[in-house]
């Protein structure tokens, strides 16, 4: 049976854990030959420490990172708290990868806009990460990216000076109040989005982030004329096998496990509300 | 050729059988009958019609430890369990087993197939039973089941006044009979097998059904149908087409073992997320989530409304919210 | 079977319509008829059309005073009709802080106990075609040949051992009250138990506990088990697993039945829902036998003004669990 039973987790040792707010570190994992699966942007895999238990997160890293795997993780309950207690060398299980990704293909040749917020960056950096490796592939990059307050702010080495360096790239970084140390732009992402008057044509806008700010993200890019075929986000349920069979994390007859997480609005909006 | 099993020689069949591995069938506890594992003195019961609880926890077992972990300071050590049992699966009824047909398109079709599931599945031979006379809850004649054939069944069973009548249907039944063969009689008496077997259809009319629900997730009628369940699992663990399951960890830091069990989309916890959110927040939703993907969802994937009419949830609701009441609120009756 | 309109619902109709229809009530809590002459159901009515289907007969055996629970959430006033049992679990819910008094009204229904399919089938076999009452009598009409059985013989396991069919509280009592019943036999399942050796008792409930599915239809009809977060879906701690194993099994039953010590009202719901035929009253009257024993007679649910024994402290109290 073996790695035939798709529940199976295999080992992978934890290579370091940064801290990047307070409540949330990012993991980089590796198996003996460097990454355990290979995989595409937006895909999730299944991390667990017995007895404690199992819970799905995105890889945040690039496919073409092809020593590690890297999961950026908020702290909300007992997986998550775990896996923030681990340290370099201990190994845990891991299985995947999981879900759709992505339509990087369908996004050839498009401009892209990015909209983020908080913990919501983790799928959509590692996107991000493959449009500027494949950077001849793709248009002008815009990212937008949001959170509570400055120390909310994930991967601030890359939002504030790698990414910016890009060619053909812009970022705007956005938190929701003013704060001390804070010099840059100051309220939430969806209103952000408008006030930057993004306009729809040859773009392709992504969005990650909690769903509440996904919804007025959508409303706000619906006002800004992108067509629902344009607009791709990532919806979040409950997850246990990752593989469309324990049933949970259904909308109709579509698996967000296994048909998601990426959805197009034009998708969505075909499918029932129940998320 | 079918061959006749005389009632005097079953307990000797029985435990020829579980000699060669677990041996499933209906055994009979005080008023409900479950499918259990053959032992002395257990009571077999082959006139029950449907049993308590469906026999999919033959192939989906209500508990299945899949891995043992150990962890010594920093190491990580997951080890597979498997087993390759023969098992044998006794008297399943057609509706039954049609409902494990429905699973198979899941845990076994779907891409990638459920390992343990197949498995399973591949190390049983099953023996169905023909119906002779049905339960008052069977309706099976409403999804086009005929409660007298088992096609996927290795070998089927018919009672008779004298016995049971075995015939082979595939080639592991033909191992199975082979090793039945010294209590088997040659001369069959065919003269009491009822072919004829119809149950009750409750006055529904399901053709186009399916299609009609995709337009109807808001409907009104998910605003009342709700009101009586209590929100419990009974209807989703003794349905044969139902196999939710969870996966949890059982053990301490060391060592233990992660395993799979049955879940149920009537509980609350089933989709509750991290900070609070929940899809399916009410009972209301999670009715809805039932009836909708046994007679909509999985239609549309599979093309067939995913229950056999076994009548299970018609005997054990303790409010009959069952699946007749939502057709019928449905609008899923004969005309006229 | 034909259906047959019983004077009973004639009157219980009436009741309840000048209230429904009145405004005085927005919701009325009954029964109606399911798909078979042996299952009565929940009924939600809000019109005089859903009132045309309400019944009452042998087999309203579920408890409506449960749903008000969530019901009152939506509804001002509700009424509901209530059984001895039903009218106790009512006040159980009052005692919890559940519903408040002055939002429903109460029809008492003087009850002479629900009849059980199953012992119906068992006494005129499976292809039972109807049941004709007569006061005191069953008569079982089977394919064959009439058999007349008394009633008291036919009844669920819980009524055979209810002592007080007459709702205790109520707003307005539909029928003459039929007074309160001995029932010697009460406690004997118990005594029974209480005979073997712990080793054997715990083979005992081991086994029966083993085909229990963990579906919590014991829980959710219970008139105690009305908390918001019961200990089973807690997190942290995490007390209840979800392995089929005898350590769960346990933790499951035997906490649940500690939560109902001196709350529990007896009325067999849980044993009555339970799919899989689990004596789960076995356990709960060994508790109320217990607490009778040590604090003295108590009946829970028969008096809200009563303190349950476990919720109050005497310095006299006894303590023999801490002496041993
Ligand atoms: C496709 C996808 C991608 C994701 N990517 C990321 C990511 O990159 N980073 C990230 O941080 N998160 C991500 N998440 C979210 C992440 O999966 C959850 O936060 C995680 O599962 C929480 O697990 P936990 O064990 O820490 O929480 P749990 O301990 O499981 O608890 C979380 C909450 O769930 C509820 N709950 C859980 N079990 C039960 C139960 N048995 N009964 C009742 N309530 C229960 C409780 O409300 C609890 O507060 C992603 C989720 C999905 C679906
Ligand atoms: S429909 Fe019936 S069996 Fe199912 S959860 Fe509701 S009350 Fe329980
Ligand atoms: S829904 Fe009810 S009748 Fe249909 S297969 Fe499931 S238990 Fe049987
Ligand atoms: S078992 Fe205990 S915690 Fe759970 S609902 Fe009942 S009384 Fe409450
Ligand atoms: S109703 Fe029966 S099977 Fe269900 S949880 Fe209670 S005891 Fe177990
Ligand atoms: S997580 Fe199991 S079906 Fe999607």
């Amino acid at each position: 049976m073996g790695k035939a039973n798709p529940l199976m987790p295999q080992t992978v040792t934890v290579l370091d854990i940064t801290t990047e707010t307070p409540d949330v570190k990012t993991l980089r994992v590796a198996g003996k030959e460097g990454i355990p699966f290979d995989f595409m942007p937006g895909q999730c895999a299944m991390l667990s420490v017995p007895p404690v238990g199992e819970a799905i997160f995105s890889i945040t890293s690039s496919p073409h990172c092809r020593d590690c795997l890297e999961f950026s993780i908020k702290r909300v309950g007992d997986v998550s708290g775990v896996l923030h207690e681990l340290v370099s060398g201990r190994q845990l299980g891991i299985r995947g990868p999981y879900g759709n990704g992505f339509p990087v293909d369908e996004m050839k040749g498009k401009d892209l806009l990015f909209i983020g917020g908080g913990i919501g960056l983790a799928p959509l950096r590692s996107l991000i990460g493959y449009c500027f490796a494949n950077r001849e592939e793709y248009g002008h990059i815009d990212i937008v990216y949001g959170a509570r307050s400055p120390a909310d702010l994930v991967r601030k080495s890359e939002i504030g000076e790698t990414w910016p360096e890009q060619p053909d790239s812009t970022v705007y970084l956005t938190v929701d109040a003013e704060f001390p140390d804070w010099s840059g732009h100051v309220g939430f992402v969806p209103s952000y989005v408008s006030e930057l008057a993004f306009t729809p044509e040859n773009r392709i806008a992504v969005t990650c982030g909690p769903p509440i700010m996904i919804k007025f993200v959508l409303q706000a890019l619906e006002k800004l004329n992108f067509a629902p075929e344009h607009v791709i986000t990532t919806l979040e349920m409950r997850m246990k096998c990752g593989v469309g069979k324990c049933g949970r994390c259904n909308l109709g007859s579509v698996y967000v496990c296994k048909d998601g997480p990426v959805f197009s609005l034009a998708q969505l909006n075909e499918l029932p509300s129940e998320y | 050729m079918k061959k006749l099993l005389l009632k005097e020689k079953w307990p000797e069949l029985w435990a020829l059988l579980a000699h060669e591995g677990p041996l499933y069938l209906p055994v009979e506890e005080g008023s409900v009958v479950l499918y259990q594992l053959w032992q002395e003195g257990v009571k077999v019961n082959l006139e029950a019609v449907n049993s308590t609880v469906s026999p999919k926890d033959i192939f989906l077992p209500r508990e299945e430890t899949y891995l043992r972990y150990s962890c010594q300071g920093e190491m990580l050590d997951l080890e597979d369990v498997e087993s390759d049992e023969p098992i044998i699966a006794f008297a399943l009824h057609p509706c039954d087993l049609k409902a494990i047909e429905m699973i198979d398109r899941v845990f076994l079709n779907q891409d990638p197939p459920d390992a343990l599931y197949k498995k399973r599945r591949e190390n049983t031979t099953v023996v169905a039973l023909a119906c002779r006379q049905p339960d008052p809850y069977c309706f099976c004649g409403v999804f086009g089941i005929d409660p007298t054939d088992a096609p996927g069944a290795d070998v089927m069973a018919y009672l008779t006044e004298k016995g049971l009548l075995l015939e082979e249907q595939t080639a592991k039944g033909k191992i199975l009979l082979e090793k039945a063969a010294p209590l088997l009689e040659v001369e069959a008496d065919e003269t009491n097998i009822t072919v004829d077997v119809k149950t009750q259809d409750f006055g529904l009319q399901v053709e186009g059904l399916p299609e009609d629900l995709q337009e109807r997730f808001n409907d009104p009628v998910w605003d009342d149908l709700f009101r009586s369940c209590l929100g419990c699992g009974i209807c989703t663990y003794v349905c044969p087409t139902c196999y939710c399951f969870d996966v949890e960890d059982y053990g301490h830091e060391e060592g233990g073992e992660r395993f799979r069990c049955w879940d149920s989309c009537m509980f609350g916890h089933f989709t509750q997320m991290a900070g609070g959110h929940n899809p399916r927040p009410s009972r209301k939703e999670r009715v809805r989530q039932r009836f909708m993907h046994k007679l909509c969802y999985y239609p549309e994937t599979y093309g067939e409304i995913a229950c056999v009419g076994c009548g299970r949830c018609l005997r054990s609701c303790p409010v009959n919210l069952d699946i007749v009441q939502a057709i019928k609120a449905l609008g899923g009756e004969k005309v006229g | 079977m034909e259906e047959q309109i019983s004077e009973q619902t004639v009157k219980v109709k009436k009741a309840v319509s000048q209230d429904l229809l009145g405004g005085r009530i927005d919701l009325l809590l009954g029964w109606e008829k399911g798909h078979y002459w042996w299952q009565s159901r929940p009924l939600f009515a809000r019109s005089e059309k859903d009132l045309e289907r309400l019944v009452w007969d042998s087999f309203c055996a579920v408890n409506l005073s449960r749903y008000l629970q969530d019901e009152l959430k939506e509804n001002k006033k509700i009424g509901v009709l209530v059984k001895g049992c039903d009218a106790r679990a009512f006040n159980r819910l009052l005692q919890d802080r559940i519903v408040e008094r002055e939002r429903v009204i109460l029809y008492g229904l003087p009850c002479p106990g629900m009849l059980d399919y199953a012992r119906l089938t068992e006494e005129g076999g499976s292809d039972l075609e109807g049941i004709i009452e007569q006061d005191g009598t069953v008569i079982l009409q089977t394919k064959e040949e009439n058999k007349e059985m008394p009633r008291e013989e036919l009844l669920l396991a819980r009524c055979r051992n209810c002592m007080h069919p007459d709702p205790v509280v109520y707003d307005q009592m539909l029928f003459t009250p039929l007074g309160d019943r001995e029932r010697p036999e009460h406690f004997k399942a118990v005594e029974e138990l209480e005979r073997l050796s712990a080793d054997e008792r715990y083979t005992y409930w081991e086994k029966e506990l083993s085909r229990c599915l963990r579906c919590y239809a014991c829980r959710q009809v219970c008139p105690y088990c009305s908390c918001l977060e019961c200990f089973v879906e807690q997190k942290s701690p995490r007390w209840q697993g979800r392995a089929y194993q005898p350590s769960e099994n346990f933790m499951f039953h035997l906490v649940r039945a500690y939560h109902g010590t001196g709350r529990c009202i007896d009325c067999g719901e849980c044993e009555r829902v339970c799919p899989v035929g689990i004596p789960l009253m076995e356990l709960n009257r060994k508790l109320i036998k217990d607490i009778n024993e040590l604090y003295g007679h108590y009946e829970a649910g028969l008096d809200p003004e009563q303190e349950p024994p476990l919720l109050t402290y005497r310095p006299d109290d006894p303590a023999a669990f801490s002496e041993k």
